[in-house]
């Protein structure tokens, strides 16, 4: 591993931070420093060793050659919403790009825009309304969340089950990497030559370097809408509704799931969409494309609602109602802190046919360990996000959280499933990466990140388990069956 | 690092300050940073310490006791708080950020005072005759043009003299007699400091609408200050005793409603019951008071507001932010300029952040004040309104005075003014066919 630059080089390197992009840009103390100690994840907490916003790409670059040059670890930051402890620096400096916020050029007739890494996701998308463009990936935290996050995590949001990730929507990145040298990956014409590197890059996590610039693609306005709430008495019968859904072949913009819990805290919140207080479930169900066959479509999805037991099923009539019934949806992670004052929030995937079982086996889990799961989640795409309400001060119920939590992710994956729809691996899911990955397959994503960051200083101890790049490099016969 | 959250002390550090009477709403933030891009002083100063999410970090901080209550940095970051409340509307989880702000300050400044020039202010507030000598200092500065002299100079000194010219009334004045027949109920007026010392024909013109729909209007003699600066400062002692002389005053008067036309102000009554909440006595008498506040606006709209004569001009709005984020209330305002005919209201981006005025802040921390001020002038100027309308002291001269410096032709004026010169400009027209 690196130096800890907290340990020898912290007051050379903060003046000499500051000398780049001045001194109320370099937060040393412990006391400012506080602030930067978790994501949008606070249960885990750890302090860098000095904080540093460049306000320019070329002092993003003169920052990170000078972290280079004294072999020090750094961590980038945007807005610091992760879900997954990936934005925690402990010990290292964290490098916040949340100043880096121009729009750096819109073109209408392409439908792209070139943006930076600290552009926020819906300002974006606001700043393309005006060309009747929007930028497709939506993240519940979209009103925060920044697009170099957004890349880093390869986010998703509820309309990337038709549209797809970020991924899908990234065309070309300018990257620094950790050695300071800049390089471009992927092309604003969209057309990849040789290895899609971009799609290395992609999320990993700020474990491969930094995003200077990122052209993305924009997308315009379907010609026709329709969201449905239906509501349903029991988890169980929404789950199932999902699956006929999906099973009938129609590809809604997006089907999420709330359940009973989740619904009292938004209702009870100033993002109130007027969702029923007592369903037990409830689906959020959007189509879109040709204005032609919508109703049609609606109709059958309305039918298959019922027949899987909804107790009602209600279309949108307003553009104003449908952003209200979305608001409520993408607050609701927010709203949580109305429950408990403490929350663990999982990103586990399940085949979407599973769904009933894994709900039922959530709540077998919840109710052996005394915990309230909520449930609010892209059900369509069979990413689940239970999140776990309680309070920290109690080591007995944050003991039978954690209990909790590492059985619904060993549930899922032993559903066939993965550890992570979209908030990435970060700090939080560590542990079941051994669970999932043979030491093959750990070991190649370890030499991938040998590629872009020979050191290890970007992000260091994100993602692969030390543990498994050591064993790698200790066993160098391993990379002939390595990658799986 | 341990790859697991891990459980917490329960222990306050500081029991028996106000803080530590505020855990419940600090335990209701998740971290989710939703608040951001709502904060004026995140947005214009790049540090989480100075958003709504890093002030509550360092609050939990202060509570459990891993800083200590004199931190330099904590009080900083607490003191550049504008306290608009912007982060509040867009909090899923609740969190009463107004509340938690005003116990940090009033446990802070038990440690260290405010600043003298701070201190000043609210002796001064507090104090009916001083209060009444200052303002009458004001309208002498004003009346003899010394303001518009002085608000050349550079620094705070000129813009307070900005500020001080701005409260020149923009609308020109022409008598009228309001007819109405009082069956929406009887209202009276909280006079207000500023608005009584500086703002006085938009008080009777407050009056005067009121009349107009439907209300009659009754006097409330031995009202005070209403506090809100006190609180915000943190001297809740002082604004406490302001608040119960209000709460005994208000009872007296009996009025259906207490017509508020500073949005600081109704923000600080609708509140008393929670300023008062240490007695029980006075918690309930001040729950009754505070459930008759009402900002103008509300009972304007309420009633319709009944509409006037034309008025030929262009005016955009900016929402006061303890009436858009603390009381919520959005669409009042524009029904008052939507029944004024010919009055053409163009949209303000931007309108729902604050203009960096903030009670004594725009004194207190000149230089964030005006770097956020700067994009809401950008703004105004960006619509070619003639005028912009804003129903708070405070902002009213704010951007008056940013108006003012930069020579700009807009003016800043009071939504009721608008309207009394639509209902002024009607009883002309019936008179002179």
């Amino acid at each position: 591993m690196p130096t800890d630059v907290a340990q020898h080089a912290a007051p050379d390197l903060a003046s000499r931070l500051a000398a780049l992009v001045g001194e109320r840009r370099v937060l040393a103390r412990p006391s400012e420093l506080r602030s930067y100690e978790s994501d949008g994840l606070p249960g885990y907490h750890a302090r860098p060793a000095l904080a540093v916003f460049p306000g320019t790409r070329d002092e993003t670059i003169a920052v990170v050659r000078l972290l280079a040059e004294l072999d020090a670890p750094f961590v980038a930051r945007g807005a610091g919403t992760g879900l997954s402890g990936g934005a925690l620096a402990e010990g290292s400096v964290l490098l916040g790009l949340h100043r880096l916020t121009r729009i750096l050029s819109i073109d209408a007739d392409d439908a792209r825009a070139v943006v930076e890494p600290g552009v926020v996701n819906a300002t974006l998308s606001r700043a393309a309304a005006a060309f009747g463009l929007h930028y497709a990936p939506d993240p519940s935290s979209q009103t925060a969340c920044t697009i170099g996050g957004n890349v880093a995590e390869n986010a998703g949001g509820p309309h990337c089950l038709k549209y797809g990730v970020t991924l899908n929507h990234v065309l070309a990145i300018t990257v620094l990497l950790p050695s300071g040298e800049v390089v471009t990956l992927g092309s604003a014409d969209g057309e990849r030559d040789g290895y899609d590197l971009l799609g290395a890059f992609i999320g990993s996590e700020g474990c491969f370097g930094v995003a200077l610039d990122v052209t993305v693609r924009l997308a315009r306005a379907p010609q026709a809408v329709r969201t449905l709430l239906a509501d349903f008495s029991s988890v169980n019968s929404a789950a199932h509704a999902v699956s006929s859904i999906i099973a009938s072949g129609i590809i809604p913009a997006a089907m999420e799931m709330m359940d009973g819990p989740t619904i009292q805290a938004v209702e009870a919140s100033i993002y109130a969409a007027g969702y029923p207080v007592d369903a037990a479930a409830i689906l959020l169900i959007e189509l879109d494309g040709a204005a032609a066959g919508i109703d049609d479509d609606a109709a059958r999805v309305d039918a298959f609602c019922r027949d899987a037991g909804a107790r009602g099923v209600r279309i949108a009539a307003a553009p104003a109602e449908r952003a209200r019934l979305w608001q409520g949806r993408k607050k609701a992670f927010g709203a949580m802190g109305r429950i408990a004052p403490n929350l663990v929030v999982q990103d586990a995937v399940v085949p979407r046919t599973k769904l009933p079982a894994i709900l039922a086996e959530i709540q077998r889990i919840a109710e052996l360990h005394r915990v309230l799961v909520c449930n609010v989640f892209h059900a369509g795409d069979g990413n689940l996000h239970p999140n776990i309400g309680y309070d920290a001060t109690s080591a007995d119920e944050t003991e039978r959280v954690h209990r909790a939590m590492a059985a619904i992710m060993q549930a899922c994956i032993d559903a066939g499933g993965t550890i992570t729809g979209e908030h990435g691996i970060g700090l939080d899911k560590l542990p079941y990466m051994d669970a999932l990955f043979t030491p093959a397959t750990l070991g190649a994503m370890c030499a991938l990140r040998e590629v872009f960051d020979p050191g290890r200083r970007s992000n260091p101890g994100k993602v692969v388990p030390v543990h498994s790049c050591r064993e790698w490099f200790a066993a160098p016969s391993a990379r002939a069956g390595g990658a799986s | 690092m341990k790859p697991s959250p891990s459980a917490i002390p329960a222990a306050c550090a500081i029991p028996g300050t106000p803080l530590s009477n505020a855990s419940a709403g600090i335990d209701a933030c998740v971290h989710c940073g939703f608040c951001l891009q709502a904060c004026p002083t995140y947005i214009t100063l790049e540090d989480e310490n100075d958003s709504p999410r890093g002030r509550i970090v360092l609050m939990r901080a202060l509570v459990d006791g891993s800083l200590p209550l004199d931190d330099a940095d904590v009080r900083t970051h607490i003191d550049r708080c504008l306290g608009c409340r912007a982060c509040e509307t867009a909090c899923p989880s609740g969190v009463p950020y107004g509340q938690l702000l005003e116990a940090t300050r009033a446990t802070l400044t038990r440690m260290t005072p405010n600043p003298f020039l701070a201190r000043l202010v609210l002796f001064v507030f507090a104090r009916q005759v001083l209060l009444r000598l200052a303002m009458l200092g004001g309208r002498i500065t004003r009346a003899t043009r010394l303001s518009w002299l002085l608000s050349r100079l550079p620094g705070r000194a000129g813009f307070a003299m900005a500020m001080l010219e701005s409260t020149r009334s923009a609308m020109r004045r022409r008598h009228y007699t309001p007819t109405g027949d009082g069956a929406r109920g009887s209202a009276t007026l909280l006079t207000g400091c500023v608005m009584e010392g500086l703002f006085a024909n938009t008080n009777r013109a407050t009056e005067r609408t009121l009349v107009a729909n439907g209300y009659s209007v009754v006097e409330t003699p031995q009202q005070r200050c209403c506090g809100a600066l006190h609180a915000h400062a943190g001297d809740d002692d002082t604004a406490r005793m302001l608040g119960r002389a209000n709460v005994a005053a208000f009872e007296q008067s009996g009025a259906d409603f207490i017509a508020v036309n500073a949005a600081g102000c109704g923000a600080m009554m609708k509140e008393y019951a929670h300023l008062l909440s240490d007695d029980p006595t006075w918690r309930a008498r001040a729950a009754a008071v505070a459930s008759r506040v009402r900002d103008v606006s509300e009972l304007l709209a309420e009633a319709g507001p009944r509409s006037g004569g034309a008025l030929d001009t262009t005016v955009t709005y900016d929402a006061p932010c303890h009436l858009l984020h603390a009381q919520r209330i959005a669409s009042p305002p524009l029904r008052m300029l939507g029944a004024i005919p010919g009055l053409t209201v163009i949209p303000l981006d931007g309108s729902e952040h604050c203009c960096g005025s903030a009670g004594i802040y725009n004194l207190i921390e000149p230089d964030v004040s005006d770097r956020v001020l700067a994009p809401k002038l950008a703004n105004i100027a960006a619509t070619r309104a003639s005028l912009v309308a804003t129903g708070n002291p405070g902002c009213l001269m704010q951007i008056g005075a940013g108006l003012h410096q930069t020579g700009a032709r807009c003016r800043a004026v009071h939504p009721v003014d608008l309207l009394d010169a639509s209902y002024a400009a009607q009883a002309h027209a019936h008179r002179t066919p």
